[in-house]
């Protein structure tokens, strides 16, 4: 549940799981609640009430802890552990891009020892790495102002990658960007998901991408669930309850 | 603005008017000198007060017969704002009469309190005088031309200084005084509040009046000047620099707090790249008018070229007046010339 200080309910009675290793994707029309929903998940909003159960399996230990309840440095911790990527990239222009994928480092890193610039090799290493999995190691000391908004948002993904998370938040990760760029981004998101195994919850418009991405399904009306199943199964019925009738649905090639 | 706070509000600006507006036929007719005004102050603001009682029910009156006046005009709520008839030229309007009423009286009023008289500009003896003064001033004594270059330096210095002082100074002010930072908790709005109001009773008051307090501290001098420029900067670039950091977008902010950074990493790696530029642009120009007000410091005794300037301004000599006048122009020129690059080269 998540009431915004003007009264306006953003989500209401909101209830799902997620298993590991889902790519899960959440529909919905624009103000439905999609973007609120993500931003509970990881605290960047504060859910009013309920709970978000957090099943860890990090280090060979099994944790499991409410999210909702957490409080002070363990929301830094929580955040540590779910990467986010987003609609405006949301990445450092005017850094470099070697650089921004350093800061999904900076939950571990100390305050001062980051702003010197004193990352580990290890650290180094791994965000070269990051950068060659998402196919831009050739422009690690470029500006990230200089890419492609398709760059940018690879970049994103690396430094999500870069805070080694167990879950990967996407919200509208395609939605600025041109049509055949939004496969490439896609593609990537789908390859982090099957290769690495991290648990994606993706926010996306286009139904075409739910079903050719999604391995499960959520949708959301007004801030409430109205839908949940595999991405196939929303036939024209279940569009017009989801988006109103009348909605056409567009499709992306 | 709330209903009533509009009402209120436009209530007391039409009565202000109307008194104003009597008040000024009154003293048009009667032709009181001021001593004579003085002396019965407390007469005059009764009766003040008096005719803006009758103002104000005037105002209600009109109002409450649907007529617009010119405090509905200024003070009615965004949502109540009508569009004018255009039709209807300004002058058959209430609030037009009362505000074309209020413009010429303040303007025959300040006709006569700065006492306007073009005829003493056309007197033939005083412009002789004026022209002399300008043939010596046009005509500098370049003898001084080396003394004058080392005081502008001083000048130049002084300037630079209060800026380089007041930069880390204004630059932590900056974050604890911007609303999008402190604006979560009731502490920070408090510290915010303070700063602000602090910042802009510090500006309101003018260096030259700074300058006179630090003589009386630290003694006449550049360092008076110095520090007069400092407090005047530090309140004007903090609360620059707040407004930067209230414009920066929320993303990247997002976007590195989702990584767990803590408070401290944020700020640095999210807002400060994205303030850099403008604050050196700000501080540049800050430079720029520290400049010029350091050369008037002087006349205060706050140092640099202005004590020469009030020197030899004291002694009538006009022809060393000329060069400090050239010096100093050429200077303030070369700077704003240099300011206004680097500030398009950085955009």
């Amino acid at each position: 549940m998540k009431t915004y200080p003007n009264g306006v309910r953003a989500l209401k009675g909101v209830s799902f799981d997620v298993k590991r290793g889902e790519f899960l994707v959440i529909i919905g029309l624009s103000g439905s609640g999609k973007s609120t929903l993500l931003r509970c998940l990881n605290r960047l909003h504060e859910p009013t009430s309920g709970e978000i159960i957090f099943r860890s399996e990090s280090d060979g230990m099994r944790k499991e802890f409410d999210i909702a309840k957490a409080e002070g440095k363990q929301i830094y911790e929580v955040r540590r552990k779910i990467g986010m990527i987003f609609q405006h990239f949301n990445i450092i222009e005017r850094h470099s891009v070697i650089n921004n994928v350093l800061y999904g480092s900076l939950g571990r890193t100390s305050a001062w020892r980051s702003i010197l610039g004193l990352y580990s090799q290890e650290d180094r290493r791994k965000a070269k790495d990051y950068l060659d999995l998402v196919g831009i190691g050739d422009k690690a000391h470029y500006r990230a102002s200089q890419l492609s908004g398709g760059q940018q948002q690879r970049v994103a993904i690396a430094r999500a990658l870069m805070q080694s998370p167990e879950i990967l938040l996407a919200d509208e990760p395609v939605a600025s960007l041109d049509p055949a760029t939004c496969h490439t981004v896609m593609d990537y998101l789908r390859k982090v998901n099957t290769e690495l195994g991290l648990t994606v919850i993706c926010n996306l418009h286009f139904l075409s991408l739910v079903r050719q991405y999604g391995t499960r399904v959520i949708a959301l009306k007004a801030g409430e669930l109205v839908y949940e199943g595999h991405p196939n199964d929303i036939d024209e019925a279940w569009f017009a309850r989801i988006y109103g009738e009348g909605a056409r649905e567009v499709h992306v090639n | 603005m709330s209903e009533t706070g509009g009402k209120i509000r436009r209530t007391i600006f039409d009565a202000i008017v109307f008194a104003y507006l009597v008040i000024f036929v009154l003293v048009a007719i009667m032709r009181p000198d001021s001593d004579e005004l003085i002396e019965q102050m407390g007469f005059n603001v009764a009766l003040f007060f008096g005719l803006a009682f009758i103002g104000g029910v005037i105002s209600l009156a009109v109002s409450a017969k649907g007529i617009k006046t010119l405090g509905e005009v200024i003070y009615a709520p965004a949502h109540r704002r009508t569009v004018s008839d255009p039709d209807t030229p300004l002058w058959q309007t209430f609030w037009g009469v009362q505000l074309i009423l209020a413009l010429i009286a303040t303007f025959v009023l300040g006709w006569v309190l700065t006492e306007v008289n073009p005829l003493l500009l056309i007197e033939a003896e005083p412009i002789s005088q004026a022209m002399r003064l300008f043939a010596e001033v046009a005509d500098p004594d370049w003898s001084i031309l080396p003394k004058a270059i080392m005081k502008i330096i001083e000048s130049i210095f002084i300037a630079f200084m209060a800026t380089a002082f007041a930069v880390p100074i204004a630059f932590v002010l900056s974050f604890i005084s911007a609303r999008n930072i402190m604006g979560k908790s009731p502490i920070g709005m408090v510290i915010y509040t303070l700063l602000r109001v602090s910042f802009n009773l510090s500006r309101s008051i003018e260096p030259i009046l700074w300058a006179i307090i630090f003589t009386i501290w630290v003694s006449f001098g550049p360092f008076a000047g110095m520090l007069a420029l400092m407090v005047h900067s530090i309140a004007s670039l903090a609360k620059q620099y707040s407004e930067i950091v209230e414009g920066v977008s929320d993303g990247p902010i997002e976007g590195i707090e989702a990584t767990g950074a803590g408070r401290l990493q944020t700020v640095w790696f999210a807002i400060v790249p994205q303030i850099v530029l403008p604050y050196i642009s700000y501080t540049i120009y800050r430079w720029d008018t520290n400049l010029r007000m350091a050369t008037i410091l002087g006349f205060v005794g706050g140092g640099g070229i202005g004590t020469m300037l009030m020197e030899y301004q004291g002694q009538s000599r006009w022809p060393q007046v000329g060069t400090i006048i050239v010096v100093m122009a050429f200077v303030v020129w070369v700077m704003d010339a240099f300011s206004s690059h680097v500030r398009a080269a950085i955009k």
